[in-house]
């Protein structure tokens, strides 16, 4: 039983291995990205201990992400902030990660858009277009960090959180309108 | 191959139950995760196409090569496989169909149709609701407008209660608590926002509120306008909750509307996931079940192609070709009963083998003893064709062949025309028209030239079902006749020397007396007479004396004293006797070994040869007498040859019979007494002609003792 096992296990070796490989690809493999969200006008502020952070930004809502948000489908953004250690020697090392997320929500009963930004603050907006122009203002993302007089970079991202979506909308890979992404906008600390 | 398929099949069903509780609950598994189960089940399918592909392409050149078994096992697979596909292929399409017709059916227009009437009834409460408030306001506003200062608040809060409005604050423009009346006594009002004050400084203004989706509240924003032009404008929020019977059915309408827009909304990825889920789900039993039958179908066939193989095998001859056990099945029966008739029959070989073996062992035995037969056997067929014989036979026949094998035997006996009476013979036993035939046999004196032979011919039928074969046994038995007639000469000297010799002496005895008695008495002429007479008679009886005596030397038994002897020395010794040694040559080689011989037998021998030589050269102008000596392997040669008149060819073959000799004198017993000493030696003696003239006398002794 042992030597079955073994010779099976050493016949099946090639076939797991390959098997990895690719499951490490899949999962490493980043999303198709459409860069439909463009970072824009990031201004870094610095009080005492705390650090802010706002940014614009554009996001093309074609009239598919338009309908969807009508029939009260919420959108959730999740904006993905580090702070890492530049080196020319070593890897980049992060110092900091903080994500936050901002979220607009049609609410059907009252007819209002709601906004939730990036502070957990709610806002309620009775046209679309008032709607989006607050989510695409970020303000006041707070962030702190022991700042050692490195050389610090601060990378951004913002992307739309494909998790929050309904399922269905979630596992059809084939609908690229929801891969909305934004390239990582790098900026120094 | 077979762990890869078993290995192929493991992964299909894990795949295949995980993709089932994914589609099944949502919740259990994130997106991701379903991404990498979709990206699995196609690379899975990639790979069973792939592997199935290799399977066809290998059972295809299989086929091509035609190796056993691989078209039962292709035919097998078509088999297997068309059995799978149609099946799982209806189910397919059905499952299709009744899947989008489903999802379909789930987006009904009087649904959405009421859901909104639902919805819109909400909505339009709340909008009754906010009218109300709205009037309520504006006149709690008026009242308070024209009210003083200080009786803002009972104002306020006797219109309140009036008006059952929950909370009642008065703010100013700066967001400062004026006024505060509620149901609430000790009430905190939250601030509203700026952008709600100055909107409801400015005109009515009113929002809904909802409190973690259970409570809807009403809140307004009307402006007080001031009696007194010159104060700060006061703003009145009022604070109402919508009834909870209606807020709760509001709100849960609101929560089925959502969930029915979102699905109506994500109906096509539903269809698609469904059916791409559906569709992998169909190429995963498919082909797993394409990959199962591969190993089954071999399964089935590979026990036959291994018997097909036995079978060859056996075919061959290697009657040791056992095929594993196969399980109880028909199979594994028919494999146990081709094992058991395959033991059966290498136990059938073996003892076939063995038999076989005697019987080459008993046929070489008889090989074997008749190629050492002296006698000659032939066997023929009815046809006269030979069809086995000993080299005996085929010396005998002077055939230059050792085979006659398949030979007609007129062809081999017709050679020699001196065998055509055995020939004769054999034909007419052979064709004669006797049933049951006996074993005859007949003694031949055969003549031709100077060679005589006496042969003994034997016929034996040896009859089978299919045909009869006969068996002749030629026997030379020419020797055995001399012997025979040397016998037969003793015999006769020895009764001669017995009966003639006794009355000789008597009779000489009687002949000198009569001529001693009466010669002094008869006259002169008669006295000559009688002793002539008596002269003769003397002279005669001599030569009887003789002439018996050489008969008595011929027929008495000989007692040989052996000993070593160098028989070259006993060459020169002897040629010494000879005055006419000149003509005599002798050519000796060198390290001539000794013999072991009567001495005196030899020299008699030797003798005798040189005084045949001496006659036979009476008459010759140069006679020469050749003496050669030869060393053989472990043998002896003396040779003895002349240029004498030799020896005519009527009597060669009896040379050495007594009284057989081609001089005018003598007894004839001279070399019949030499062949008889050399035979008593173990020697052989052979005499020949030379060509133009003379003879050759070859004798041959053993070596050493």
């Amino acid at each position: 039983m042992m030597g079955y096992s073994m010779r099976f296990l050493k016949k099946v070796s090639f076939i797991i291995i390959i098997i990895i490989m690719l499951l490490v690809i899949m999962i490493r493999m980043p999303n198709s990205e459409n860069n439909e969200i463009l970072i824009k006008n990031v201004v870094i502020e610095n009080s005492e201990n705390v650090k802010k952070i706002k940014f614009n930004q554009e996001i093309n809502f074609d009239s598919l992400i338009l309908k969807a948000i009508n029939k009260g489908i919420p959108l959730a953004f999740k904006v993905t902030l580090r702070v890492v250690e530049i080196s020319d020697i070593w890897p980049t090392k992060t110092i900091l990660k903080k994500v936050g997320y901002y979220q607009i929500e049609y609410k059907t009963l009252r007819k209002v858009y709601r906004i939730e930004d990036i502070n957990g603050n709610k806002h309620e907006y009775k046209y679309i277009n008032e709607a989006i122009q607050k989510i695409l203002k970020v303000e006041d993302f707070k962030f702190s960090f022991i700042d050692n007089n490195m050389n610090y970079n601060l990378w951004l991202n913002v992307a739309l959180d494909r998790k929050k979506l309904p399922k269905p909308l979630q596992v059809n890979y084939f609908d690229r309108t929801w891969y909305m992404n934004s390239n990582k906008s790098i900026h120094q600390l | 191959m077979k762990y890869i398929i078993t290995t192929a099949a493991f992964i299909g069903i894990a795949l295949l139950i995980l993709l089932a509780k994914a589609i099944s609950n949502s919740d259990l598994i994130s997106s991701d995760s379903f991404r990498i189960l979709l990206g699995l089940n196609i690379f899975f399918i990639c790979s069973l196409i792939i592997l199935i592909a290799v399977q066809i392409f290998r059972l295809l050149q299989s086929v091509k090569k035609e190796i056993t078994g691989s078209r039962l096992t292709l035919r097998l697979v078509l088999s297997f496989a068309l059995m799978g596909i149609v099946p799982v292929l209806i189910v397919y399409l059905v499952s299709v169909n009744f899947l989008t017709k489903s999802i379909e059916s789930w987006f009904d227009v009087k649904v959405e149709s009421a859901l909104e009437g639902g919805l819109t009834l909400g909505q339009k409460t709340i909008d009754i609701l906010m009218s109300d408030i709205e009037l309520k306001g504006k006149s709690i506003a008026y009242s308070i407008g024209n009210a003083d200062t200080d009786e803002r608040y009972n104002i306020l809060t006797d219109l309140r209660v009036k008006f059952g409005i929950q909370d009642a604050v008065i703010f100013d423009q700066d967001s400062k608590i004026i006024e505060v009346s509620s149901d609430k006594n000790n009430l905190i009002p939250s601030i509203p926002n700026i952008e709600d004050l100055e909107r409801g400084g400015e005109d009515f203004f009113g929002r809904i509120e909802e409190i973690k989706g259970e409570e809807i509240y009403l809140k307004v924003f009307i402006p007080i306008i001031s009696k007194n032009l010159m104060s700060k404008r006061l703003i009145l929020q009022l604070t109402q909750p919508i009834p909870p019977s209606i807020a709760n059915l509001a709100l849960s309408v609101e929560s089925v509307y959502d969930e029915y827009q979102q699905l109506t909304y994500s109906r096509n990825s539903l269809k698609i996931i469904y059916i791409l889920t559906l569709t992998l789900v169909l190429l995963l039993a498919l082909l797993s079940s394409v990959a199962a039958s591969f190993v089954i179908s071999r399964r089935f066939s590979s026990p036959l192609a291994m018997v097909a193989n036995a079978t060859r095998e056996i075919s061959k001859g290697n009657y040791k070709k056992i095929i594993s056990e196969q399980g109880k099945d028909e199979i594994g029966v028919l494999i146990r009963a081709f094992n058991s008739m395959t033991s059966q029959l290498e136990e059938a070989t073996r003892n076939s083998e063995k038999d076989r073996e005697r019987l080459e062992v008993a046929r070489t035995f008889l090989e074997t003893i008749l190629a050492h037969l002296t006698t000659g056997v032939i066997v023929i067929d009815d046809k006269k064709i030979i069809k086995l014989n000993n080299v005996s036979a085929s010396k005998m026949l002077q055939n230059k062949e050792n085979k006659m094998n398949d030979t007609a035997m007129n062809k081999i006996i017709l050679n020699n025309s001196l065998f055509e009476p055995l020939y004769e013979f054999v034909e007419t036993y052979i064709d004669g028209n006797k049933k049951n035939k006996k074993e005859v046999s007949q003694e031949f004196r055969l003549k031709k030239d100077k060679e005589e032979r006496t042969i003994m011919l034997q016929i034996t039928p040896l009859s089978d079902k299919r045909s009869t074969k006969y068996v002749l046994v030629i026997d030379d038995i020419s020797e055995v006749t001399q012997a025979q007639r040397h016998s037969a000469w003793g015999e006769i000297a020895r009764r001669l020397a017995h009966e003639i010799k006794n009355p000789l002496t008597p009779i000489q005895l009687s002949a000198e007396r009569i001529q001693h008695k009466f010669s002094n008495k008869l006259n002169k002429e008669d006295s000559i007479i009688l002793e002539r007479s008596t002269n003769t008679i003397v002279n005669q009886v001599n030569a009887l004396k003789i002439m018996v005596n050489e008969f008595a030397e011929y027929a008495r038994p000989t007692k040989i004293k052996k000993d070593t002897v160098r028989i070259d020395s006993l060459v020169d010794e002897v040629i010494e006797l000879y005055e006419i040694n000149k003509m005599i040559s002798i050519k000796k080689e060198k390290n001539i070994p000794i013999i072991y011989a009567d001495q005196n037998k030899l020299r008699q021998v030797i003798i005798n040869l040189i005084e045949n030589s001496q006659d036979a050269l009476k008459e010759i102008k140069k006679p020469k007498i050749k003496i050669f000596i030869k060393k053989k392997v472990n043998e002896v040669e003396l040779i003895v040859e002349d240029n004498g008149i030799g020896i005519p060819d009527e009597i060669i073959g009896r040379i050495f019979e007594p009284y057989i000799t081609s001089k005018k004198t003598g007894t004839g017993l001279g070399l019949a007494i030499v062949h008889k000493i050399i035979e008593e030696h173990d020697g052989k003696i052979k005499i020949e002609r030379i060509s133009n003239s003379g003879t050759r006398v070859i004798i041959t002794f053993n070596s050493g003792k």
